[in-house]
């Protein structure tokens, strides 16, 4: 008698359920739908798509997309924003062509360690900005949107200010020939650290309680801490892990650029939203799944080439870009209108 | 076990509850009794740790504690489930049970079992939930389950249980019993708040009655009768809070027939309301008497059914055509959809009605008259203080419920729609919202309320329908209204 | 009640109390500080020529910060607003010149202004309060697409040739011995101050800004008013770039470029308070006067333009913890 009473109760709830439509959208079937559409009409419109030359270079790009894309998710996952990430590209492109600069003067012939010591700092810079985002985010309660804005344009003038806006020359040369343009097992060295990243990522999310933690307080803020998770070092976490991401994207840019550059990275805020976005990720926070992001990636690194190989003029590409963004949640607003509260 | 004295904590320079002596022994279910306002949900907070008591001593099993957090709260064994949920809606029911308290093996989760020790906590309680779906997707009784297996995770000393079966059927709420029963066995101290007389004789060996954040008196359950509880709640005899209604039922004014909305919360529901009688809606809480409200206003979306004012059919409602239909409707959470507290007291009072002419012409706005405009009607409800240009966050509760409240009187309306129209407000400021429902019942009005406080519809009432799972279940007449009456219905099984 | 009570702020009195008239001149005693600041280093600044200059770049600012106000207010957000500047900028001038680059050509360019920019804020409003799509996420692919129109269109070259009255009216004129941008800032000033105190569309954004539902519960048409804030937005945004577009004498692709940033920053520096309904039209002037006095003192001592910008992002920083003192609750 009691179990039925308790049965009965949710069977009569069938509204709160997710429906099958719901569950597809969640699982990202728009993702699989959008990237299996692009690639199949990209082939067959223009054939060079699937050269081998040109597959590797959409890997490329899809590795530099990815990484900064995780970041985003990792953020946004965590109820926050980072418009800052294409900014720390830049300024960790130019750290660490910097740093290359400075240590190919003063230690010649220790290439090995001047590229490693570049990472560290670069990767350093990342961290602290992630510190200092999630700092103010946190500490202050500041919308991250305006933290992140502000922090964007603190650090683009920073790298601005020290390069005069030229690229900074004088990166190794073997950190060109092996990083930016190494292979390993026939796929570039940047796609292997790229699906690492992934790896890493998904493993957080699913098997650590950090991945939990920093869905619980992008779902709910007041439930997790009240739960007992330390919001304050769950956001601390993802905004330095993002920053962490963003500072290993700005360090294979420049293994790719050869160059310390601070006017890279301009539309990376929006590339990575949408990829975030496109994959699934929740604007409000507590949704996103990074394999999924990875998808999305892959789909706009996709319709970026396809658009490369019929010479769409690259001002369109943003325009492309930005449409492809509002139509993605456009649609995911109007599917899922139902479900929301 | 647990000991406080002196407890005093002040909001605003108010104190919400001053110096008041609570104790709990092992094994013991000691109920906290009072109305709204009463001071039951700070001491509970307090004990919790939610925030800092201002004055008092806090002794638990002999220790002093000067000072509390939620999580030390949690670490020596005291753990709270407040009808506010502390779920997160993303994660599922398995990692809410397990949220901040995680079981890892170094760096990695260990899900399976985490999985099969929540199983085995909700099977010891009775509860059968889906382990894998998200928290979002369950109704509120099944997260109340969650929420409670969540707090019993720890294995606490002391379990807060705050209006525990305010939204489980009775069913569910037997099987809660059980649980306390379990754990009083277990050596448990139990925190109880509720409203329910006949669960407070049931469950709890002793009872503390609060009201107006002091302590009126602790008393063993087992000697006092249900009157006595009652009269140390409220202070004074019931029939001076509520106003005698003289009900001339007349033309119906609102007929709702078949109506069920597009998320199913209310279903072919139907019921009337005439001009000069107050209809009650009861019912638990997500029973879909709310949602049968917001669905009239327009702020629902209906799936089917008619809704017909006067001998108008209503098509599509929406608050706005609503307003000029002479419908008011006043909502539950009036800090979450009644009102624009960062906004002055002035313009929360006529931001329903600037299509007034008095208060604007065309798209321009007279606001050199709205001072005018609001004074009777904030006059008529004794706003305090009367500053119409301060903030409307800087009001008590009760003053808050007035600035909603002063919009149903900028015009007269035909019918006027009251979703708990008294939560969160002292006696006083109930008085008042009684009395303003009184003088519009009696000048021709029909008003509808839906409140869980079932003392309001038997004495304000004179016709009920009974609310379960979307349904209405039962309609009683005045003189068949009485407590034990209405809450036969509440569980809709033997309606 | 207890819950609630903790949500709510200090009691006050009905009065001005000291401290209320310090918080309210805030502002403007900064901006007197930081104008002696720099005065102490560069005198010029203290100059009344300078002076005049502030006022008359302040007023540009003081317009987009304006325009970026009307949909801060409502929770919102326009990152399209600086490309639409450029937008707007280069299709006004295009039509100008096709039209002759006569005196009469001003009308189609000030017409292709109020079209484009009205098109942008539509789609802007529809998307976002229709739709209801984040508002962030929705400006920021929307100032990508309108940059890329901006830099096809004129592919990538200012458009010159424009009537020489626009600019000398315009830019150079001046009524009563005050330059014509002043004039026509202060009357989107009055303007607007009058539309947020005595329309209904105006107590309509305070009331959608400090709480969503409560306007919805209260009957109002929260749709069409935020479409309408948008669209109000983008006009405002096309009347600033064509006072640009007059002063620079061309129209520039890279005319918004910084311009979102800025009036954000002026708006919030002004205590617009993002996502709580409060604020003015006022607060954003302050707030633009405030921002130019000091791009105005670091560039008379010569501070490298690129630190600037780490200024702007610091100055918004600040002005966010300093104004969340008075908003906690």
């Amino acid at each position: 008698m009691s179990s039925e009473t308790a049965t009965m109760t949710v069977a009569n709830a069938p509204s709160h359920r997710a429906s099958r439509l719901d569950r597809f959208l969640m699982q990202g079937g728009i993702v699989i739908t959008f990237l299996v559409v692009a690639v199949v009409a990209t082939a067959l419109i223009e054939p060079r798509f699937l050269n081998r030359l040109n597959l590797l270079n959409v890997m490329r790009n899809f590795a530099l997309l990815l990484i900064p894309s995780l970041a985003q998710m990792l953020v946004m996952t965590a109820g926050g924003f980072d418009l800052s990430v294409g900014a720390v590209v830049a300024a960790t492109s130019v750290v660490t062509a910097a740093v290359m600069l400075v240590g190919n003067g003063y230690f010649p012939g220790m290439e090995l360690a001047v590229i490693i010591a570049s990472l560290v700092i670069a990767l350093g810079v990342g961290a602290l900005v992630g510190l200092v985002n999630a700092g103010l985010v946190s500490a202050f309660s500041l919308s991250p949107f305006m933290v992140t804005l502000a922090m964007m344009s603190v650090l683009m003038g920073i790298a601005l200010y020290f390069t005069q806006g030229i690229p900074i020359y004088g990166v190794t040369d073997s950190f060109v020939a092996n990083v930016g343009r190494g292979q390993f097992l026939g796929l570039p060295i940047v796609l292997w650290a790229a699906l690492g990243v992934l790896a890493a990522c998904i493993v957080m999310q699913r098997f650590t309680a950090l991945g939990r933690h920093i869905y619980a307080v992008g779902s709910d803020q007041r439930s997790a801490r009240l739960s007992g998770v330390a919001t304050g070092r769950t956001l601390i976490a993802a905004y330095m892990l993002a920053g962490l991401l963003a500072a290993l994207t700005g360090y294979l840019m420049t293994s790719r650029l050869g160059s310390g550059q601070s006017t890279i990275g301009g539309t990376l805020a929006l590339e990575t939203i949408a990829a975030a976005v496109i994959g699934g990720v929740s604007l409000r926070g507590g949704v996103g799944r990074a394999e999924l992001v990875a998808l999305a990636a892959l789909f706009l690194s996709v319709i970026a080439n396809a658009m490369n190989l019929v010479q769409v003029d690259s001002r369109y590409q943003t325009l492309v870009l930005g449409a492809v963004l509002i139509i993605a949640l456009a649609i995911e607003r109007l599917l899922l209108r139902k479900r929301q509260s | 076990m647990l000991e406080v004295t002196g407890f005093t904590k002040r909001f605003r320079g108010i104190a919400a509850l001053d110096n008041v002596d609570f104790s709990l022994n092992e094994g013991e279910v000691h109920a906290l009794l009072g109305e709204n306002g009463a001071g039951k949900s700070t001491l509970i907070n307090l004990i919790a740790g939610t925030f800092p008591w201002a004055e008092g001593v806090y002794r638990i099993n002999g220790r002093t504690i000067t000072s509390l957090t939620p999580q030390v709260a949690q670490e020596i064994g005291i753990a709270a489930v407040f009808q506010e949920f502390s779920l997160v809606p993303d994660l599922t029911v398995v990692e809410n049970i397990f949220l901040g308290r995680e079981q890892s093996s170094g760096l990695f989760l260990k899900r399976k079992q985490m999985r099969q020790a929540a199983a085995e906590l909700l099977d010891s309680l009775g509860f059968h939930l889906p382990l894998d779906e998200k928290v979002a997707f369950l109704s509120r009784a099944q997260k109340q389950m969650v929420e409670i297996a969540k707090a019993l995770r720890m294995r606490p000393k002391v379990l807060i249980l705050d209006e525990p079966t305010a939204s489980l059927t009775d069913g569910e709420a037997e099987k809660l019993f059980n649980a306390i029963a379990l754990l009083k066995a277990r050596g448990v101290g139990i925190i109880y708040v509720s409203h329910r007389m006949s669960e407070i004789r049931n469950l709890s060996d002793r009872v503390t009655v609060l009201r107006g954040g002091k302590k009126i008196g602790t008393v063993v359950t087992a000697e006092i009768s249900d009157e006595g509880l009652i009269e140390m709640m409220v202070g004074r005899p019931v029939e001076q809070l509520f106003p005698k209604i003289d009900h001339k039922p007349g033309a119906v004014r609102l007929e709702v027939r078949d109506l069920t909305t597009e998320k199913h919360s209310v279903i072919s529901a139907s019921f009337t309301a005439r001009a000069g009688e107050v209809v009650g809606l009861a019912g638990l809480v997500g029973c879909g008497r709310s949602e049968l409200c917001r669905a009239v206003f327009g702020l629902e979306t209906v799936e089917a059914g008619t809704i017909t004012l006067g001998d108008k059919p209503v098509e599509r409602p929406t608050p706005t055509s609503m307003l000029a239909a002479n419908v008011c409707y006043f909502p539950a959470d009036r800090g979450s959809e009644g009102l624009a507290l960062a906004r002055p007291a002035r313009e929360n009072a006529t931001m329903s009605s600037l299509d007034l002419p008095e208060l604007s012409s065309g798209p321009l706005l007279k606001f050199w008259r709205e001072n005018e405009a609001i004074r009777a009607p904030l006059g008529n409800l004794a706003l305090r203080p009367m500053a119409p240009e301060r903030k409307a966050s800087a009001f008590s509760g009760g003053n808050q419920q007035k600035l909603m409240l002063a919009r149903g009187l900028m015009k007269p309306f035909d019918v006027y729609l009251f979703d708990e129209p008294t939560v969160g407000i002292d006696v006083g400021a109930k008085a008042d919202v009684y009395n303003l429902i009184k003088s519009l019942v009696e000048a021709g009005a029909s008003v509808v309320v839906s409140t869980s406080e079932l003392p309001e519809l038997i004495n304000l009432a004179s016709r009920v329908y009974v609310m379960h799972e979307g349904k209405v279940v039962a309609e009683l007449a005045q003189h068949e209204l009485s407590e034990a009456q209405v809450l036969s219905h509440y569980f809709g099984g033997r309606a | 009640m207890s819950m609630e009570a903790k949500t709510q702020p200090m009691a006050q009195l009905s009065g001005l109390s000291p401290r209320d008239v310090l918080r309210a001149a805030r502002l403007p005693i900064a901006i007197v500080v930081v104008l002696i600041l720099f005065g102490l280093v560069e005198p010029r600044v203290l100059s009344l020529g300078n002076f005049r200059n502030i006022a008359l770049q302040a007023s540009y600012l003081a317009i987009f910060a304006m325009a970026q106000t009307m949909v801060l207010l409502t929770r919102g957000f326009d990152l399209s607003l600086g490309y639409t500047v450029s937008l707007v900028s280069v299709a006004a001038s295009m039509a100008m010149v096709a039209m002759g680059g006569g005196d009469a050509s001003i009308l189609y360019g000030v017409g292709a202004a109020a079209l484009i920019a009205g098109a942008i804020g539509l789609a802007n409003g529809v998307l976002i309060a229709g739709i209801g799509i984040n508002p962030l996420v929705t400006t920021l692919g929307m100032a990508n697409m309108v940059l890329a129109f901006a830099s096809t269109i004129s592919g990538g070259f200012p458009v010159t040739g424009l009537p020489k009255s626009l600019t000398a009216e315009f830019a150079q004129g001046s009524l009563l011995s005050i330059p014509m941008p002043i004039w026509i800032a202060a009357l989107v000033f009055v303007l607007l101050f009058l539309v947020l105190k005595a329309t209904r569309f105006g107590r309509s954004l305070y009331i959608i800004g400090a709480n969503p539902r409560a306007a919805v519960a209260a009957g109002i048409r929260t749709v069409p008013v935020l479409v309408l804030a948008y669209v109000l937005c983008a006009l405002l945004a096309a009347l600033g770039a064509l006072l640009l577009t007059a002063r620079t004498g061309s129209g520039e692709p890279n005319l918004g470029g910084n311009l979102t940033l800025e009036a954000i920053a002026a708006a919030v520096v002004g205590g617009v308070r993002l996502a709580r309904g409060e604020g003015g039209v006022g607060a954003a002037v302050l707030g633009a006067l405030f921002v130019t006095v000091l791009s105005n003192g670091m560039n008379l001592v010569q501070i490298d333009g690129y630190l600037q910008q780490i200024c702007l992002g610091v100055i918004i920083i600040v002005s966010l913890i300093v104004n969340r003192d008075e908003a906690r609750r």
